[in-house]
């Protein structure tokens, strides 16, 4: 089974993408900011992250960049904020992530494109 | 009749379990599955009883909006293990000798002593603990002064200590063969070599006072096991900036099992050895 | 070579320190010095001067080293005066989301501070600062603070707003704020996500 790591400090977030992706069958676990997402992630690294911007401590870009920088398989990465300038994605991409989603996600948006990154579906 | 509410357990639903463990996650970094239902519930019960509130809901209030904090730490001491003894959670240890110290030899210019700081000091198994994982397990101490400084707010503490004196339960973990080496044993159970006791230095330190920390500088490696949990969020944070200055860059910090540094400070590089998880001040400022 | 026993000062520090004046105008020199230790000392110790929340605000916007950044909001948390808050408050204007993070840690400390300008924040135009308030409200331990949740529910028209909203309701709602939850769910019919947080909420309220 995939694992996926969904970084984010607003636990009904976690909780909503945890049980989408739990019902298609993937394994989730969850980290509150950048910094226990790298924790989790040296201690046994995921096949794809859901990451958050706004967080205390490390916010998304700073954990995308961390991310993007260890020595691991790499894997793909959606970043999912409330912010919808341009200039937000653009950061995004430049910080690591392959996808840029603006809240709230829509169920079968996001198991699509998660399905698409991990390439169990055909684009 | 109505049963009596003092006898009766108060009832904790999925609802309010799903609840607390969102809120005490966010608080303490500890994340209870659905298996540590029964372990999370029984301390509730405990600390609903003890509290007076009658009720998870009135409980949850209590522990949400008091300002002092008081229960969120009486409720983390009792979520944590919190005993000492020789070689607890000797991982940390083995990864000290294993793979910080090693590092740090091989980035070092001069030769001035390695320095080890810990803090709490508690009664003083934790850092005489490390001066014997050095002396057994280190080639490097044949090499290299180490200087070992433990610090605790209490000064009782402190001075039980120095005195070295520990039960039987406190050594068991020890090979007896150390327990040869570095204790005599007492009618009162086992006292710590004079050798080793000479080898600590043991302080008085307040971690939120800038006067006390001042001082306290070019250190390779901190040990702060399962103390900053138990802070409230700034003074966890002034707690981190403390221990940044106190170290060389470079140098490393060991926090508890059960800790991380994701609450505190994001001023630390995450560092993945064979035996843990470590956080690093960077050799350069980002 | 051995387990040695000396001070936890090595001689060089106390040199150090005379070297650098601990008085005001020393300390807000060292503000600027180029050796990062030197200036996370300053901020540090320039919690003792008075008026002094203007000037640290104003450095921290200057501010590269981020080492240097978390200690000034430290010390300004500390400060915790007007002058302070409104800098925090410009922080969350910020472009660079570390910063904004910082901000917001910082003001959830202040509940004292932060509430008088609550109201404001909370009708801010920019959503996401509407967004950081409502985050800020999360350790705020006053009966109030549902009473703004639910007006935001009730009133905002973002739905990022609500949904941060309705997760903070979910931990501290009582029942006073089902009819809103209740009216929020109508309000974004099509939105999965706000069906899914109200609907949690609604069954964590507590009766109060």
């Amino acid at each position: 089974m995939k694992r996926i790591l969904i970084v984010d400090d607003a636990a009904t977030v976690r909780l909503y993408h945890r049980e989408i992706l739990e019902a298609a069958n993937f394994t989730v676990e969850e980290a509150m900011n950048g910094i226990e997402g790298l924790e989790k992630t040296l201690r046994s690294p995921f096949d794809l992250y859901l990451v958050d911007i706004n967080m205390p401590k490390l916010d998304g870009y700073g954990f995308l960049r961390e991310l993007r920088g260890l020595d691991l398989p790499q894997a793909p990465a959606i970043m999912i904020s409330t912010e919808a300038e341009a200039s937000d994605a653009r950061l995004a991409y430049a910080a690591g992530a392959n996808l840029y989603l603006i809240k709230p996600v829509r169920p079968n948006q996001l198991l699509i494109q998660v399905r698409l990154l991990l390439g169990e579906v055909c684009p | 009749m109505n049963p009596d509410p003092e006898t009766v357990d108060p009832i904790i639903t999925e609802s309010d379990f799903q609840k607390f463990r969102e809120f005490f996650y966010r608080k303490t970094g500890i994340q209870f599955d659905s298996s540590k239902r029964y372990f999370v519930d029984k301390r509730l019960v405990e600390r609903i009883a003890a509290t007076g509130t009658g009720s998870f809901r009135g409980y949850f209030m209590l522990l949400r909006f008091q300002v002092n904090g008081d229960e969120l730490q009486a409720l983390t001491n009792l979520m944590t293990v919190n005993e000492t003894y020789f070689f607890r959670e000797e991982y940390q240890f083995q990864c000290l000798v294993g793979s910080l110290l090693p590092e740090i030899v091989a980035r070092k210019t001069d030769r001035r002593p390695i320095r080890i700081w810990v803090m709490p000091s508690s009664s003083g198994e934790e850092p005489y603990s490390i001066a014997i994982y050095l002396l057994e397990r280190w080639v490097g101490i044949h090499h290299w002064d180490v200087e070992i400084i433990a610090s605790d707010i209490d000064t009782r503490i402190l001075a039980q200590a120095r005195q070295g004196l520990y039960s039987q339960r406190s050594v068991q973990y020890l090979p007896p063969d150390y327990l040869k080496r570095y204790f005599k044993r007492r009618a009162e159970g086992y006292q710590i070599s004079d050798d080793l006791r000479q080898s600590v230095e043991f302080t008085r330190v307040n971690l939120s006072e800038r006067a006390d920390t001042r001082n306290y500088r070019d250190f390779d490696v901190i040990f702060c096991r399962n103390l900053l949990i138990y802070f409230d969020d700034v003074s966890r944070k002034t707690a981190t900036e403390t221990f940044y200055d106190a170290l060389l860059p470079g140098g490393f910090i060991c926090l508890g099992h059960s800790e991380s540094m994701s609450r505190s400070s994001s001023l630390y590089k995450v560092r993945k050895f064979t035996n843990a998880i470590v956080y690093q001040r960077p050799l350069e400022t980002p | 070579m051995a387990l040695i026993k000396t001070q936890p000062t090595p001689e060089s520090v106390t040199e150090e320190v005379r070297r650098h004046p601990r008085d005001c105008a020393g300390l807000l020199a060292q503000l600027t010095d180029p050796d990062p230790t030197v200036r996370r000392w300053a901020a540090r110790d320039l919690a003792d001067c008075p008026d002094i929340s203007p000037v640290l605000v104003e450095r921290l916007h200057q501010e590269a080293d981020v080492s240097v950044r978390e200690v000034i909001v430290t010390t300004l948390t500390g400060l915790g005066d007007a002058a302070a808050v409104a800098g925090l408050v410009e922080c969350l204007r910020s472009e660079d989301a570390a910063l904004r993070n910082e901000a917001i840690e910082a003001m959830r400390q202040l509940p004292d501070a932060v509430a008088p300008i609550m109201r404001g924040l909370l009708a801010d135009p920019d959503p996401d600062v509407r967004i950081f308030a409502v985050n800020i409200l999360e350790s705020f331990c006053y009966p109030e603070v549902e009473a703004w949740l639910i007006a935001v529910i009730d009133h905002d028209p973002h739905v990022n707003v609500c949904a941060t909203a309705v997760d903070l309701l979910g931990e501290i709602g009582t029942l006073a704020a089902r009819e809103s939850l209740l009216r929020l769910k109508a309000r974004f019919a099509n939105e999965p996500y706000i069906r899914f947080a109200a609907d949690l909420a609604l069954e964590r309220l507590c009766e109060s």
